[in-house]
């Protein structure tokens, strides 16, 4: 199968504590991957090696057959690789609608057009409006993002990271402080992504985690801990006494959250 | 009536009123009116700048790269002053370019040490310059000639009205580009300019381009500063006139254009009135803005948009309208 991203003996350190450690992981197109650990096992460190936010100290990123690890965030996300962030970090003072749009501007390379108005970008506006459609947002599309919800802009943050239509999304705790109604209608969204869309998510609740993965990556002090299908990683030893600790295992196999 | 159409109608509102006051003014008014309205263009220069988050401190610099040009090609050589001023918006876009490859990788407080140093080096040339006389300046300097249209400008109404006209061109077409897609990635950097890299937008070129076009402009307002007072001297680049313009764009209100028109035509009238009337008037002038900073923190312009969304917002979430 084609490896759509990977990362080779990929490290990153702040100071003397190392949050990420000689990671080398493949990502094969259209496979969805959940990255479970304890806080502070360098869950979002890995993402923001990945996505560009950071650079990493040693080691390579490749997306398909192209070295990345020297490109920026804007130039790698303009090859493919979206994410959403664990905090909002949206346009807080534009409506859902300008929001994505926006986003879609930029990815279909429209937004040095200076002579017309936006209002005047019909693709790009019927995009925002599909995506709006699919991430549930269509009912408050021309609210001010600031006045929505926490959740609600939870889902927009996910809508942006699909309107840059994405060859690799990448997914930071997508329903952190959510309500039970709108994580179940995230739930349903990152199930039905493209099949051809490789998604790595970064989850705390299991549920999803063992719904939704076809591998889960534990990672435990920066470095990977184990890997394996959600079957081999529920019935892990090392798994139940290195994450899970005094959480029951009970939890693993679909109890509540 | 939505935000901007508000916002436009103050604009519009402002414009007409410079031109019917400048219609029946006398000659010291009209050239108040003048005044002010190249200091609004200038201010425009400097809003379309802030769109994208940057706020420079040595916005006069490029105001003095726009005078010297027009200056030195005028009375220096003798050229027409129509090339003139065609140079000096070129001048002042290639400048602008220059200094923006470095200055806008910068931002914040930095970026305002930048542009401030570099316009202060500008201002260190002219005040030494012996080609330009240094600290004493150089007069004579012509304005446009439009006599084969019938237009005198040395006739001080038809000068203002004709500044008066170019302000509202300059206002219309910066309307255009701040509402264009170019415009709202603009704002959308001044709002998150991590999440417009992380949406693959190359933040540098946005800002480079921002700054560049403000410097064309702003080098615009420059080149009719020192037609209006046939006189280019170093004091046109000083920190001084960045910080009269600064002052202006945010009293009026960062960000909405309109507001740093209001601003400036509120700066040169008050400056007129208050120097007539105390020998110290730049304490009341800064105690005047420092009471409409504190009373009206997004500007004249801004917190009346404000106020008008809260309203509007109110009314449409009304006891019974909860669905509107």
């Amino acid at each position: 199968m084609n490896v759509a991203l990977e990362t080779r003996s990929l490290s990153k350190s702040f100071g003397s504590l190392a949050a990420t450690r000689n990671v080398s992981l493949a990502f094969a197109q259209g496979t969805r991957t959940a990255i479970i650990g304890p806080n502070g096992a360098g869950k979002t460190t890995f993402f923001n090696l990945l996505a560009g936010n950071l650079r990493p100290d040693g080691g390579a990123i490749l997306l398909g057959e192209r070295d990345v690890t020297r490109l920026d965030l804007a130039e790698r996300a303009r090859l493919g690789i979206a994410r959403s962030f664990q905090r909002n970090n949206l346009f807080p003072e534009q409506t859902v609608r300008e929001n994505l749009a926006l986003a879609c501007a930029l990815q279909a390379g429209q937004t040095s057009i200076f002579w017309r108005a936006m209002g005047t970008l019909r693709a790009v506006h019927e995009r925002a409006d599909a995506i709006a459609e699919r991430v549930g947002l269509t009912d408050v599309r021309f609210e001010t993002v600031r006045r929505l919800s926490y959740g609600t802009q939870r889902q927009l943050e996910v809508g942006l990271a699909l309107a840059c239509d994405p060859k690799v999304l990448l997914l930071d705790e997508p329903t952190a402080g959510m309500s039970p109604e709108e994580t179940a209608r995230m739930r349903a969204l990152v199930g039905n992504l493209p099949a051809g869309l490789t998604m790595v998510i970064i989850e705390h609740d299991m549920d999803i985690v063992m719904d939704i993965a076809d591998r889960i990556i534990v990672l435990d002090y920066g470095s990977v801990l184990v890997q394996g299908s959600p079957a081999e990683i529920r019935s892990s030893d090392i798994v139940r006494e290195r994450y899970l600790g005094e959480r029951s295992a009970a939890h693993l196999s679909g109890g509540a959250a | 009536m939505t935000r901007h159409m508000l916002r436009r109608s103050i604009g519009v509102a402002l414009l007409i009123g410079a031109l019917v006051a400048n219609r029946f003014a006398g000659f010291f008014a009209q050239d108040l009116i003048a005044e002010a309205a190249i200091l609004a263009i200038f201010a425009l220069s400097l809003d379309l700048l802030a769109t994208s988050g940057l706020v420079s401190f040595g916005h006069a610099g490029l105001l003095g790269v726009g005078g010297y040009i027009f200056g030195g090609l005028t009375v220096l050589l003798g050229l027409p002053p129509a090339l003139g001023v065609l140079a000096a918006v070129a001048g002042g876009l290639a400048v602008a370019f220059v200094v923006g490859l470095f200055a806008v990788r910068t931002t914040g407080a930095f970026f305002i040490m930048v542009t401030l140093a570099v316009a202060e080096m500008f201002f260190a040339w002219a005040f030494r310059s012996r080609m330009f006389n240094g600290a004493d300046g150089m007069g004579g300097v012509p304005r446009l000639d439009l006599t084969s249209i019938g237009v005198d400008l040395n006739d001080p109404a038809a000068f203002a009205l004709g500044a008066v006209l170019l302000c509202a061109v300059i206002w219309a077409l910066l309307e255009l580009v701040v509402a264009s897609p170019f415009g709202r990635t603009l704002d959308a950097i001044r709002q998150n300019a991590g999440r417009v890299s992380a949406l693959g937008g190359r933040v540098f070129a946005y800002r480079l381009a921002a700054f560049t076009v403000s410097g064309g402009v702003a080098a615009l307002a420059g080149a009719l500063k020192v037609q209006h007072t046939n006189f280019l001297s170093p004091d046109l680049a000083s920190w001084f006139a960045s910080g009269d313009v600064l002052i202006a764009v945010v009293i009026g209100g960062i960000g909405t254009l309109v507001g740093g028109m209001l601003g400036a035509a509120a700066l040169v009238l008050l400056k007129d009135v208050l120097s007539g009337m105390v020998g110290h008037w730049y304490l009341f002038l800064g105690a005047i803005f420092i009471t409409v900073a504190i009373a009206m923190p997004q500007g004249l312009v801004g917190s009346l948009l404000n106020y008008w969304d809260a309203r509007r917002a109110r009314t449409a979430k009304g006891p019974e309208g909860e669905g509107a």
